[in-house]
């Protein structure tokens, strides 16, 4: 399985590939949505899940998940917010615009690890 | 213009506490202990200034160590692995993330800008044009380490 | 300062008796770190005469203060997530036809501590109960401060991460400063109250489900026997009760028999045994 990594913060980055990473997933990683869809449309497997951070320079993530409905070749994807962003509105806002579920920001890993396995994402026996 | 808002110190202390709960103390063994010492030394800071429904800063600052910790827990790493980019990325990262949650206390249009890092100790005050409202200060495995919230004390907004 | 071994026995054992919280060895600087604020807040000079103090004389109001600071929220929602799913797809179908005539519910909540479970439940209620429908849920506790915090329906933002969806998290909350705060049509349908599972416990209407779910670990085997004749005595004849993942009745409770429901098991009283009062469905 494949997991990509959308995020401006390196150091956010590394946080999300070790959790994804110790759930088996290979990890890619993007800077922002623009490098995320380009990494994308060059990928011949598409990856199973993003995790995709909101606030980034040239293309936020609110855009990449609203692209990313958008196209056919895409629908596999499970797309998951992890954000600071934690208004009530802006939570409706991601999920109508297409993402499956929300991490608001700070997020400790075993809570991260439940809302992958409320996505049928978790190997069974591989939570920690 | 600056709204009174109603972040206090024990909503603050709360945030800083899930940050270490999250990313730098997932165990539960090395927590902040709170020192109430807002004269506590510091030598780098990072912060995010917030714009909009209100204007000020909210900022982490802390020992060199204590920052040298913090990015080795924050990317599972030794300290002595822990890079100059490293320390920058997690001290921004940090301070993006206690903006962000206190940014979503204060009223709806708060804007959050990029976090600027600062990692040569400085002497005089860092926001001269801002009172700190709130802090938590405390140290971790005994050194200094601090979270304040500045509000900007011009009336009007800096851009018309 | 650090907690002494002494003040943290202490503090372990007020905690444990008190709320069922068992703190690790390990957790010293965890306990004093929460516990500064709480002797600042009350004018200790520190919290070494905050709990020597507590120890010459007993203050309720400043033991619940020390349980509430200790209180770490790691309690998921929807815990386990399968017996929740058991009450979806086979406990309310059969509900369903069976309480026909009142179609009205009624769970219980054993040992509810800060109310996600119960909480839990009347969302899983709101979403599969037909149209017309109601249901009532009571959450008992141990704990006045836990009791306390359930009827608050307020939790931080790293509890409500944990295991709930997104989209019920908007549906079901509502955002009250730093925290979020289950909404009042789901709230009226939960109440809390103070109750010792190991006492006998007071006569009323019997529960269709209770999940016991947790509770039972921390008892031994006489006072576990206890528990489960107690509860039996509230459970409908035909009523389910859930279990933690690790626990069963067997060996300790003859008149309940396990049976499958969905991928986990429940427990339900066995025909011919004693029960709840003997009522029509």
């Amino acid at each position: 399985m494949r997991a990509m990594v959308i995020d401006d913060s390196r150091a956010m980055r590394m946080i999300l590939k070790r959790i994804v990473t110790k759930l088996n997933f290979e990890a890619v990683e993007a800077g922002d949505g623009r490098e995320a869809l380009d990494l994308l449309a060059d990928m011949t497997e598409v990856p199973d899940l993003a995790l995709i951070d909101w606030n980034m320079p040239n293309m936020n993530g609110l855009e990449f998940v609203t692209n990313v409905r958008a196209d056919p070749r895409l629908r596999e994807m499970t797309l998951v917010m992890v954000t600071t962003e934690s208004e009530q509105s802006q939570i409706v806002r991601a999920l109508a615009a297409g993402a499956h579920e929300y991490v608001i920001k700070p997020f400790t890993e075993g809570a991260m690890i439940e809302k992958l396995a409320l996505l049928g994402l978790v190997p069974t026996g591989a939570n920690s | 213009m600056s709204v009174e808002v109603e972040v206090n110190e024990n909503d603050l202390a709360e945030m800083v506490e899930q940050v270490w709960m999250s990313y730098l103390d997932p165990e539960g063994i090395s927590p902040l202990i709170p020192t109430y010492d807002e004269n506590q030394p510091s030598e780098v800071h990072s912060s995010v200034s917030i714009t909009g429904s209100w204007t000020g800063h909210v900022v982490y600052a802390s020992s060199t160590a204590a920052a040298r910790r913090a990015a080795a827990a924050f990317l599972a790493m030794e300290v002595d692995e822990v890079s100059q980019e490293d320390l920058s990325d997690v001290l921004g990262e940090l301070a993006n993330i206690i903006g962000g949650n206190v940014k979503a206390m204060l009223p709806p249009g708060a804007l959050l800008s990029l976090p600027q890092v600062m990692l040569a100790p400085e002497n005089t005050t860092v926001y001269p044009n801002a009172e700190r409202i709130s802090g938590v200060y405390g140290l971790w495995e005994g050194e200094p380490v601090s979270v304040s919230m500045w509000q900007s004390r011009s009336e009007k907004k800096e851009e018309a | 300062m650090t907690l002494s071994q002494a003040e943290f026995a202490f503090v372990s054992q007020l905690v444990r008796r008190e709320a069922s919280i068992v703190l690790a060895p390990g957790k010293e600087y965890l306990v004093e770190a929460r516990l500064i604020p709480v002797a600042r807040a009350v004018g200790a000079p520190s919290v070494t005469e905050f709990l020597a103090d507590l120890q010459r004389r007993p203050n309720p109001q400043n033991q619940r203060k020390i349980i509430d600071a200790l209180t770490t929220n790691e309690t998921s929602w929807f815990r386990d997530r399968e017996p929740f799913a058991a009450l979806t797809d086979v406990v309310l179908p059969e509900l369903v036809k069976s309480r026909a005539a009142t179609r009205k519910v009624r769970l219980w909540s054993a040992a509810s501590s800060s109310g996600q479970e119960a909480y839990s439940l009347a969302i899983t209620l709101q979403e599969n109960l037909p149209p017309g429908w109601s249901y009532e849920i009571m959450g008992t506790d141990i704990s006045t401060e836990m009791v306390k915090r359930a009827e608050t329906a307020e939790y931080s933002q790293v509890e409500v991460n944990r295991g709930l969806p997104a989209s019920q998290l908007v549906q079901y909350f509502e955002r009250v400063g730093a925290h979020w705060r289950i909404t009042q049509s789901l709230r009226r349908n939960v109440s809390f109250r103070l109750m010792n599972l190991t006492a006998p416990l007071p006569a009323m209407q019997p529960f269709d489900v209770i999940f016991l779910r947790n509770v039972l670990i921390y008892f031994d085997v006489a006072t576990k026997r206890t528990v489960l004749q107690n509860v039996a005595k509230l459970l409908r004849p035909d009523g389910w009760l859930f279990l933690g993942a690790a626990e069963t009745t067997i060996g300790i409770d003859d008149n309940y028999e396990r049976v499958a429901a969905g991928r986990t098991s429940a427990y339900r009283v066995r025909t011919g045994a004693p029960a709840g009062a003997a009522r029509r469905g």
